[in-house]
């Protein structure tokens, strides 16, 4: 019998409750982006993408993933297409559903050698001035490994902010790693702050470990 | 001497005038899908690279994105089109208006 997720049961709720469903990775045409994500000692990610056009950009990335226990890690370097599928521009809010894949190389600490990896993820999301939200699984695979990060995130700002002001949000995190990484789903609190170019966001998981994340759109 | 001085005088006073006469010139754009300042960092971006933009403004609050124009230069509308779908967004309505870019700065200030 088929079963949901209940991180994706809470994000087809939101969809249901909130309409059609964005850290986007695509800025703008001719826009790039840098990112780098600490996930509180599971998981370390670092991204760079280039958008020749506003509905797709490509890059390459690194991910570093740690067994909870350390009984295991995986060194993956991949190339990524991310694909905007569809994007709702609406008068008081914008929703996305992205796709990406690619290819890259694996290394682990539980295997000898160089592995062929394949990676593939989808987000969906949904922002208002106030309100946030978004799901993304990201799947990461090779002959020895197979691991998905699904990500459900809901922020709520305490104030509208402006253009050429500082952006608050107070997100709260739903994390669920496959694959053996992580037992069970890890909650997390953050804070997040975008000015001009700049993202930045820093909170503790369920287990008092940090995660951080620094993005730049230039 | 006295001829040069009241022709400087004619000449600084044509200008001041030829300033007065000219009518500032804005484009007014009714954006839908402006909520993060963040990912409208291009519609900035690729305004400012238009030879005729004078001056940029976005508001998140009122949805408007404005220029404000050189003297004598236009953006045509479906260029205005594709630079703001290039930049991800979509334009509601646009309009060419004679209110300087201080006006809005100023009513975003208000509390």
């Amino acid at each position: 019998m088929f079963k949901l997720h209940p991180a994706y049961a809470l994000g087809a709720a939101i969809l249901l409750v909130a309409g059609p469903l964005a850290a986007k990775p695509i800025a703008f045409q001719d826009g790039r982006t840098l990112m780098y994500e600490y996930g509180a000692g599971t998981m370390q990610e670092l991204q760079a993408y280039y958008a020749p056009r506003y509905w797709y950009s490509v890059g390459a990335g690194y991910l570093r993933l740690d067994q909870e226990d350390h009984r295991f890690s995986r060194d993956i370097t991949y190339t990524r297409l991310n694909y905007l599928v569809r994007r709702w521009n609406l008068s008081s809010a914008q929703a996305n559903v992205f796709v990406s894949g690619g290819v890259g190389a694996a290394r682990g600490s539980d295997f000898e050698g160089t592995r062929f990896a394949q990676n593939a993820a989808v987000q969906a999301d949904y922002e208002t001035l106030t309100f946030y939200s978004s799901l993304k699984s990201d799947w990461q695979r090779s002959s020895e490994f197979s691991h998905r990060i699904d990500t459900l995130q809901l922020g709520v700002a305490p104030y509208r902010h402006r253009y050429d002001g500082t952006a608050t949000w107070v997100v709260a995190q739903a994390r669920y790693y496959s694959g053996g990484l992580y037992d069970g789903v890890e909650g997390a609190l953050l804070l997040r702050l975008f000015r001009g170019p700049v993202w930045f966001e820093a909170g503790v998981t369920t287990d008092r470990k940090v995660q951080t994340m620094i993005m730049f759109n230039f | 001497m006295k001829s040069i001085l009241v022709a400087a005088l004619a000449a600084l006073v044509f200008t001041i005038n030829a300033y007065a006469a000219e009518p500032v010139r804005t484009i007014e754009m009714n954006v839908d899908g402006l909520v993060c300042a963040f990912c409208a960092q291009g519609i900035e971006k690729k305004l400012r690279k238009q030879a005729a933009t004078d001056d940029v403004f976005v508001s998140l609050e009122t949805k408007l994105v404005a220029v404000a124009l050189k003297p004598d230069q236009d953006i045509a509308d479906a260029t205005l089109k594709s630079l703001l779908t290039e930049a991800g967004y979509t334009i509601k309505e646009i309009k060419r208006s004679e209110t300087p870019l201080a006006t809005f700065r100023a009513a975003a200030q208000k509390p």
